[in-house]
Protein backbone atom coordinates (compact mmCIF):
# COMPACT_ATOMS: atom_id res chain seq x y z
CA UNK A 1 0.00 0.00 0.00
CA UNK A 2 1.54 3.19 -1.17
CA UNK A 3 0.77 5.65 1.52
CA UNK A 4 2.45 8.66 0.33
CA UNK A 5 0.00 8.52 -2.75
CA UNK A 6 -3.40 7.71 -1.01
CA UNK A 7 -4.38 11.65 0.71
CA UNK A 8 -7.17 10.15 2.93
CA UNK A 9 -4.61 7.27 4.55
CA UNK A 10 -1.79 9.85 4.93
CA UNK A 11 -4.38 12.58 6.46
CA UNK A 12 -5.54 9.69 8.45
CA UNK A 13 -2.03 8.45 10.08
CA UNK A 14 -0.53 12.10 10.18
CA UNK A 15 -3.54 12.86 12.85
CA UNK A 16 -3.51 9.13 14.59
CA UNK A 17 0.83 10.09 14.67
CA UNK A 18 0.09 13.66 16.39
CA UNK A 19 -2.94 12.72 19.06
CA UNK A 20 -0.95 9.48 19.96
CA UNK A 21 -3.18 6.83 19.48
CA UNK A 22 -0.66 5.02 16.40
CA UNK A 23 1.64 3.37 18.48
CA UNK A 24 4.39 0.27 18.73
CA UNK A 25 5.69 -0.81 15.37
CA UNK A 26 3.24 1.22 13.37
CA UNK A 27 4.21 4.74 14.66
CA UNK A 28 7.73 3.02 14.41
CA UNK A 29 6.87 2.60 10.43
CA UNK A 30 5.75 5.78 10.12
CA UNK A 31 8.74 7.59 11.50
CA UNK A 32 10.28 5.93 8.75
CA UNK A 33 8.26 7.53 6.20
CA UNK A 34 8.42 10.71 7.71
CA UNK A 35 12.07 11.15 7.54
CA UNK A 36 11.72 10.78 3.85
CA UNK A 37 8.55 12.73 2.84
CA UNK A 38 8.21 16.43 2.93
CA UNK A 39 4.72 15.99 1.94
CA UNK A 40 3.65 13.94 5.17
CA UNK A 41 6.27 15.95 7.60
CA UNK A 42 3.69 18.82 5.81
CA UNK A 43 0.62 17.05 6.81
CA UNK A 44 2.15 15.88 10.08
CA UNK A 45 2.64 19.68 11.48
CA UNK A 46 -0.41 20.57 9.54
CA UNK A 47 -2.06 17.93 12.75
CA UNK A 48 -0.39 19.50 15.09
CA UNK A 49 -1.29 23.15 13.87
CA UNK A 50 -5.15 22.12 14.49
CA UNK A 51 -4.90 19.65 17.49
CA UNK A 52 -2.66 21.72 19.92
CA UNK A 53 -4.61 24.82 20.21
CA UNK A 54 -6.54 21.73 22.80
CA UNK A 55 -3.82 22.99 25.29
CA UNK A 56 -5.37 26.62 25.79
CA UNK A 57 -8.26 24.94 27.52
CA UNK A 58 -6.26 24.08 30.41
CA UNK A 59 -6.32 27.44 31.55
CA UNK A 60 -3.04 29.70 32.16
CA UNK A 61 -1.03 29.38 35.45
CA UNK A 62 2.14 31.59 36.43
CA UNK A 63 4.77 29.28 37.20
CA UNK A 64 6.99 30.09 40.10
CA UNK A 65 10.18 32.41 40.00
CA UNK A 66 12.47 29.32 40.60
CA UNK A 67 12.05 27.46 37.32
CA UNK A 68 13.20 30.51 35.52
CA UNK A 69 16.17 31.14 37.73
CA UNK A 70 17.04 27.47 37.63
CA UNK A 71 17.07 27.67 33.74
CA UNK A 72 19.00 30.80 33.74
CA UNK A 73 21.86 28.99 35.79
CA UNK A 74 21.79 25.69 33.65
CA UNK A 75 21.94 27.07 30.51
CA UNK A 76 24.36 29.82 31.91
CA UNK A 77 21.91 32.77 30.47
CA UNK A 78 24.18 36.09 32.39
CA UNK A 79 27.59 34.96 30.68
CA UNK A 80 26.39 34.59 26.78
CA UNK A 81 25.78 38.21 26.28
CA UNK A 82 28.63 39.14 25.03
CA UNK A 83 30.23 36.61 23.56
CA UNK A 84 26.69 36.56 20.92
CA UNK A 85 27.50 40.21 19.68
CA UNK A 86 30.91 38.79 18.74
CA UNK A 87 29.49 35.69 16.69
CA UNK A 88 26.23 37.09 15.35
CA UNK A 89 27.16 37.68 11.76
CA UNK A 90 28.88 33.92 12.19
CA UNK A 91 25.39 32.59 13.07
CA UNK A 92 23.55 33.92 10.28
CA UNK A 93 26.06 33.02 8.00
CA UNK A 94 26.53 29.48 9.04
CA UNK A 95 22.77 28.85 9.80
CA UNK A 96 21.38 25.85 7.57
CA UNK A 97 17.29 26.83 9.04
CA UNK A 98 18.48 30.60 7.11
CA UNK A 99 19.34 29.55 4.26
CA UNK A 100 17.05 27.16 3.48
CA UNK A 101 14.51 29.19 3.86
CA UNK A 102 16.46 31.88 2.01
CA UNK A 103 16.85 29.78 -0.64
CA UNK A 104 13.43 29.35 -1.69
CA UNK A 105 12.51 32.81 -1.44
CA UNK A 106 15.56 33.82 -3.44
CA UNK A 107 14.64 31.26 -6.04
CA UNK A 108 11.51 32.22 -6.68
CA UNK A 109 12.14 36.40 -6.76
CA UNK A 110 15.09 35.23 -9.34
CA UNK A 111 12.13 33.63 -11.95
CA UNK A 112 10.51 36.55 -11.29
CA UNK A 113 13.23 38.85 -11.97
CA UNK A 114 14.46 37.32 -15.79
CA UNK A 115 11.19 37.32 -16.51
CA UNK A 116 11.36 41.05 -15.88
CA UNK A 117 14.21 41.16 -17.57
CA UNK A 118 13.52 39.29 -21.02
CA UNK A 119 10.45 41.38 -21.39
CA UNK A 120 11.81 44.80 -21.37
CA UNK A 121 12.02 46.47 -24.81
CA UNK A 122 15.36 46.04 -26.63
CA UNK A 123 17.30 49.19 -26.89
CA UNK A 124 16.10 50.14 -23.45
CA UNK A 125 19.13 51.57 -21.37
CA UNK A 126 18.68 49.05 -18.88
CA UNK A 127 21.88 47.79 -17.08
CA UNK A 128 23.16 44.75 -18.64
CA UNK A 129 22.73 42.69 -14.98
CA UNK A 130 24.80 39.81 -14.05
CA UNK A 131 23.89 39.57 -10.23
CA UNK A 132 20.28 40.06 -8.15
CA UNK A 133 19.50 39.61 -4.81
CA UNK A 134 15.97 40.16 -3.25
CA UNK A 135 16.33 41.45 0.48
CA UNK A 136 13.42 40.14 2.49
CA UNK A 137 11.89 41.42 6.10
CA UNK A 138 11.25 39.32 8.58
CA UNK A 139 8.53 38.33 7.67
CA UNK A 140 10.04 36.66 4.32
CA UNK A 141 8.18 39.70 2.53
CA UNK A 142 10.45 41.44 0.01
CA UNK A 143 11.47 45.00 1.02
CA UNK A 144 14.65 45.66 -1.65
CA UNK A 145 15.82 44.31 -4.60
CA UNK A 146 19.78 44.86 -5.55
CA UNK A 147 21.08 44.36 -9.43
CA UNK A 148 25.08 44.33 -9.54
CA UNK A 149 25.99 45.14 -12.92
CA UNK A 150 29.31 43.66 -13.36
CA UNK A 151 30.77 45.48 -16.65
CA UNK A 152 30.25 48.61 -15.11
CA UNK A 153 30.82 48.20 -11.58
CA UNK A 154 27.52 49.73 -10.94
CA UNK A 155 24.83 48.71 -7.70
CA UNK A 156 21.26 49.60 -8.22
CA UNK A 157 19.43 49.43 -5.08
CA UNK A 158 16.01 50.04 -5.28
CA UNK A 159 13.57 50.41 -2.25
CA UNK A 160 10.47 48.09 -2.75
CA UNK A 161 8.41 48.84 0.30
CA UNK A 162 7.89 52.61 1.58
CA UNK A 163 10.19 52.59 4.46
CA UNK A 164 9.28 54.73 7.75
CA UNK A 165 12.99 56.24 8.91
CA UNK A 166 13.15 58.93 11.41
CA UNK A 167 15.00 62.00 9.39
CA UNK A 168 18.25 61.34 12.00
CA UNK A 169 18.45 57.97 10.28
CA UNK A 170 19.73 55.86 7.82
CA UNK A 171 19.24 52.56 5.76
CA UNK A 172 23.04 50.90 5.50
CA UNK A 173 24.00 48.21 2.85
CA UNK A 174 26.19 45.65 3.98
CA UNK A 175 27.97 42.41 2.06
CA UNK A 176 28.83 40.10 4.90
CA UNK A 177 31.60 37.75 4.22
CA UNK A 178 31.70 34.10 5.65
CA UNK A 179 34.53 35.06 7.64
CA UNK A 180 35.85 38.57 8.79
CA UNK A 181 33.52 41.86 9.61
CA UNK A 182 30.81 42.65 7.24
CA UNK A 183 31.48 45.49 4.68
CA UNK A 184 29.71 48.98 3.73
CA UNK A 185 28.63 48.95 0.60
CA UNK A 186 26.71 52.57 1.01
CA UNK A 187 23.82 54.31 2.06
CA UNK A 188 20.45 53.53 0.38
CA UNK A 189 17.56 56.13 -0.41
CA UNK A 190 14.70 56.08 1.79
CA UNK A 191 12.18 55.12 -1.46
CA UNK A 192 13.21 54.89 -4.56
CA UNK A 193 16.41 53.53 -6.63
CA UNK A 194 20.39 54.50 -5.71
CA UNK A 195 23.19 53.82 -7.36
CA UNK A 196 26.08 52.87 -5.82
CA UNK A 197 29.93 51.49 -7.30
CA UNK A 198 29.93 48.43 -7.05
CA UNK A 199 33.29 47.57 -5.20
CA UNK A 200 34.62 43.54 -6.22
CA UNK A 201 34.12 42.67 -2.41
CA UNK A 202 30.47 43.27 -2.55
CA UNK A 203 29.75 40.20 -5.27
CA UNK A 204 32.91 37.78 -4.31
CA UNK A 205 32.04 34.18 -4.05
CA UNK A 206 33.05 34.75 0.14
CA UNK A 207 29.82 37.00 0.39
CA UNK A 208 27.44 34.87 2.03
CA UNK A 209 24.83 37.41 2.80
CA UNK A 210 23.33 40.86 1.99
CA UNK A 211 21.82 42.92 4.64
CA UNK A 212 20.29 46.38 5.21
CA UNK A 213 20.81 47.55 8.95
CA UNK A 214 19.20 50.92 10.64
CA UNK A 215 21.33 52.82 11.55
CA UNK A 216 22.87 57.09 12.54
CA UNK A 217 21.86 59.46 9.87
CA UNK A 218 25.73 59.27 8.26
CA UNK A 219 26.17 55.41 8.72
CA UNK A 220 27.23 53.18 11.71
CA UNK A 221 29.99 54.69 13.74
CA UNK A 222 31.71 51.18 13.61
CA UNK A 223 33.38 50.31 10.23
CA UNK A 224 33.34 46.64 10.76
CA UNK A 225 29.33 46.15 11.65
CA UNK A 226 25.87 47.38 12.13
CA UNK A 227 25.51 48.97 15.21
CA UNK A 228 21.57 48.96 14.73
CA UNK A 229 18.95 46.34 14.22
CA UNK A 230 18.79 44.20 10.89
CA UNK A 231 15.96 44.82 8.91
CA UNK A 232 16.07 42.59 5.78
CA UNK A 233 18.43 40.22 4.33
CA UNK A 234 19.03 38.28 1.31
CA UNK A 235 22.08 36.56 -0.87
CA UNK A 236 22.81 37.37 -4.72
CA UNK A 237 21.43 35.48 -7.06
CA UNK A 238 23.65 34.72 -10.65
CA UNK A 239 22.00 35.61 -13.76
CA UNK B 1 2.59 43.48 15.82
CA UNK B 2 0.45 40.46 16.16
CA UNK B 3 1.26 37.67 19.01
CA UNK B 4 2.47 35.41 16.28
CA UNK B 5 5.13 37.56 14.86
CA UNK B 6 6.46 38.86 17.97
CA UNK B 7 6.95 34.96 19.22
CA UNK B 8 9.06 34.46 15.18
CA UNK B 9 11.13 37.30 16.20
CA UNK B 10 11.72 36.01 19.26
CA UNK B 11 12.61 32.41 18.39
CA UNK B 12 15.11 33.34 15.14
CA UNK B 13 16.76 35.58 18.37
CA UNK B 14 17.04 32.80 20.83
CA UNK B 15 18.41 30.70 17.59
CA UNK B 16 21.45 32.72 17.69
CA UNK B 17 21.18 32.36 21.90
CA UNK B 18 20.24 35.99 22.66
CA UNK B 19 19.13 35.31 26.15
CA UNK B 20 16.93 38.51 26.79
CA UNK B 21 14.63 37.33 23.81
CA UNK B 22 14.73 33.97 25.82
CA UNK B 23 13.31 35.44 28.68
CA UNK B 24 10.41 37.65 27.00
CA UNK B 25 9.50 34.31 24.68
CA UNK B 26 9.27 32.95 28.83
CA UNK B 27 7.34 35.44 30.07
CA UNK B 28 4.68 35.29 27.17
CA UNK B 29 4.16 31.87 26.49
CA UNK B 30 5.39 30.21 30.25
CA UNK B 31 1.61 30.44 31.95
CA UNK B 32 0.15 29.09 29.18
CA UNK B 33 2.27 26.14 29.04
CA UNK B 34 2.76 25.86 32.63
CA UNK B 35 -1.34 25.94 32.84
CA UNK B 36 -1.25 22.68 30.40
CA UNK B 37 1.50 21.03 32.19
CA UNK B 38 -0.63 21.00 35.43
CA UNK B 39 -3.58 19.43 33.31
CA UNK B 40 -1.25 16.56 32.16
CA UNK B 41 0.87 15.93 35.14
CA UNK B 42 -1.36 17.71 38.21
CA UNK B 43 2.10 17.20 40.82
CA UNK B 44 3.40 20.81 40.43
CA UNK B 45 6.88 19.87 41.20
CA UNK B 46 6.49 17.41 37.73
CA UNK B 47 4.57 19.82 35.83
CA UNK B 48 7.62 22.63 37.11
CA UNK B 49 10.56 19.97 35.80
CA UNK B 50 8.78 19.67 32.60
CA UNK B 51 8.62 22.91 32.15
CA UNK B 52 12.62 23.68 32.46
CA UNK B 53 12.94 21.10 30.55
CA UNK B 54 11.30 22.07 27.58
CA UNK B 55 12.51 25.20 28.00
CA UNK B 56 16.10 24.14 27.79
CA UNK B 57 14.94 22.42 24.50
CA UNK B 58 13.75 25.32 23.01
CA UNK B 59 16.58 27.21 23.76
CA UNK B 60 19.20 24.47 21.97
CA UNK B 61 16.56 23.97 19.33
CA UNK B 62 15.29 27.35 18.26
CA UNK B 63 17.48 26.83 15.57
CA UNK B 64 16.14 23.77 13.71
CA UNK B 65 11.83 25.88 14.29
CA UNK B 66 11.07 26.30 11.06
CA UNK B 67 8.32 29.10 10.79
CA UNK B 68 6.79 28.23 7.31
CA UNK B 69 5.86 24.99 8.48
CA UNK B 70 4.60 26.00 11.97
CA UNK B 71 3.63 28.72 14.20
CA UNK B 72 5.37 28.88 17.16
CA UNK B 73 2.79 28.04 19.98
CA UNK B 74 2.14 25.12 17.86
CA UNK B 75 6.01 24.15 18.01
CA UNK B 76 6.50 24.86 21.47
CA UNK B 77 3.17 22.77 22.71
CA UNK B 78 4.72 20.19 20.86
CA UNK B 79 7.92 19.78 22.75
CA UNK B 80 6.16 20.73 25.83
CA UNK B 81 3.22 17.97 25.32
CA UNK B 82 6.39 15.36 24.60
CA UNK B 83 8.21 16.34 27.74
CA UNK B 84 5.36 16.04 29.50
CA UNK B 85 4.65 12.62 28.23
CA UNK B 86 8.40 11.04 28.45
CA UNK B 87 8.14 12.52 32.25
CA UNK B 88 4.92 10.91 32.84
CA UNK B 89 6.68 7.32 31.40
CA UNK B 90 9.62 7.84 33.37
CA UNK B 91 7.93 7.83 36.56
CA UNK B 92 7.39 4.41 38.37
CA UNK B 93 4.37 5.30 40.32
CA UNK B 94 1.54 6.22 38.19
CA UNK B 95 0.10 9.78 38.57
CA UNK B 96 -2.92 10.38 40.74
CA UNK B 97 -5.58 11.69 38.54
CA UNK B 98 -9.36 12.49 38.21
CA UNK B 99 -9.82 12.60 34.37
CA UNK B 100 -13.34 12.32 34.56
CA UNK B 101 -13.74 15.86 36.54
CA UNK B 102 -10.79 17.61 34.57
CA UNK B 103 -11.98 16.54 31.12
CA UNK B 104 -15.33 17.41 31.75
CA UNK B 105 -14.37 20.98 32.93
CA UNK B 106 -12.14 21.40 29.59
CA UNK B 107 -15.21 20.16 27.21
CA UNK B 108 -17.58 22.74 29.15
CA UNK B 109 -15.35 25.54 28.54
CA UNK B 110 -14.97 24.72 25.17
CA UNK B 111 -18.62 24.49 25.05
CA UNK B 112 -19.23 28.11 26.22
CA UNK B 113 -15.96 29.34 24.15
CA UNK B 114 -18.29 28.10 21.09
CA UNK B 115 -21.19 29.83 22.43
CA UNK B 116 -19.94 33.07 23.34
CA UNK B 117 -16.73 33.44 21.44
CA UNK B 118 -16.24 37.09 22.78
CA UNK B 119 -15.81 36.44 26.34
CA UNK B 120 -12.84 34.68 25.79
CA UNK B 121 -10.12 36.89 24.96
CA UNK B 122 -7.04 35.19 25.38
CA UNK B 123 -7.64 32.78 23.65
CA UNK B 124 -6.55 32.38 19.94
CA UNK B 125 -8.46 32.56 16.77
CA UNK B 126 -7.32 28.81 16.58
CA UNK B 127 -8.17 27.52 19.84
CA UNK B 128 -11.63 29.64 19.03
CA UNK B 129 -12.12 27.63 15.96
CA UNK B 130 -11.17 24.58 17.38
CA UNK B 131 -14.02 25.17 20.21
CA UNK B 132 -16.48 25.49 17.42
CA UNK B 133 -15.33 22.80 15.42
CA UNK B 134 -15.76 20.43 18.14
CA UNK B 135 -19.82 21.09 18.63
CA UNK B 136 -19.68 19.61 15.19
CA UNK B 137 -18.71 15.80 16.94
CA UNK B 138 -20.54 13.53 19.10
CA UNK B 139 -20.06 13.26 22.83
CA UNK B 140 -18.10 10.26 22.96
CA UNK B 141 -15.99 11.85 19.70
CA UNK B 142 -14.90 14.91 22.00
CA UNK B 143 -13.93 12.71 25.34
CA UNK B 144 -11.69 9.87 23.31
CA UNK B 145 -10.11 13.05 21.68
CA UNK B 146 -9.19 14.53 25.04
CA UNK B 147 -8.44 11.53 26.60
CA UNK B 148 -5.64 10.39 23.67
CA UNK B 149 -4.45 14.33 23.56
CA UNK B 150 -4.08 15.24 27.18
CA UNK B 151 -3.87 11.64 28.86
CA UNK B 152 -1.52 10.04 26.38
CA UNK B 153 -4.09 7.29 26.25
CA UNK B 154 -4.07 4.41 24.33
CA UNK B 155 -7.11 2.83 21.96
CA UNK B 156 -7.87 0.06 24.18
CA UNK B 157 -7.78 2.36 27.57
CA UNK B 158 -10.39 4.84 25.99
CA UNK B 159 -12.42 1.65 25.12
CA UNK B 160 -12.06 0.48 28.57
CA UNK B 161 -13.11 3.91 30.00
CA UNK B 162 -15.74 4.56 27.93
CA UNK B 163 -17.05 0.56 28.20
CA UNK B 164 -16.66 0.86 24.19
CA UNK B 165 -15.04 -2.20 22.16
CA UNK B 166 -11.77 -1.03 20.63
CA UNK B 167 -12.73 -1.11 16.87
CA UNK B 168 -15.63 1.32 17.65
CA UNK B 169 -13.47 3.67 19.58
CA UNK B 170 -10.80 3.67 16.79
CA UNK B 171 -13.35 4.08 14.33
CA UNK B 172 -15.26 6.85 16.14
CA UNK B 173 -11.64 8.76 16.39
CA UNK B 174 -10.98 8.42 13.25
CA UNK B 175 -14.40 10.00 12.12
CA UNK B 176 -13.67 12.74 14.52
CA UNK B 177 -10.66 13.85 13.31
CA UNK B 178 -11.29 14.01 9.88
CA UNK B 179 -14.68 15.68 10.71
CA UNK B 180 -12.28 18.17 12.57
CA UNK B 181 -9.94 19.17 9.43
CA UNK B 182 -12.88 19.42 7.26
CA UNK B 183 -14.11 21.99 9.64
CA UNK B 184 -11.01 23.76 10.44
CA UNK B 185 -10.07 23.86 6.91
CA UNK B 186 -13.39 25.27 5.55
CA UNK B 187 -13.34 27.80 8.79
CA UNK B 188 -9.77 28.70 7.41
CA UNK B 189 -10.95 29.45 4.27
CA UNK B 190 -14.13 31.47 5.30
Amino acid sequence: MNILNNRSLREQLAAAYVLGTLRGAARRRFETLLAGSAQLDADVEAWRGRLNPLAEFAGQQTPPEHVWQQLERQLNLSGTDRQRTKSFWREIAESLNFWRGLGLISSAVAAVLVVMLVMKPAGDAMPAPSMVAMLVNDKAQPNLMLVADLKHHRLTAKILATQTVASDQSLQLWAIPKRGSPKSLGLLAKNGSISLPLPEYATGQEIAVLAVSLEPLHGSPDPNGPSGPVLFTGAWQQI
Amino acid sequence: MDQQSQLNIWLASIANKDPQAFRSLYDATSPNLFGFLLRILIKRELAEEALQESFVSIWNNANSYRPHLSAPMTWMTTIVRNKAFDLLRRQDATVEMDNDSFDQDLLNTMESTALTPNDNLQLTQDAQALARCFTKLEGMQKQAIVLAYYHDTSHSDIASQLTLPVGTVKTWIRRGLERLRVCLTSAERA
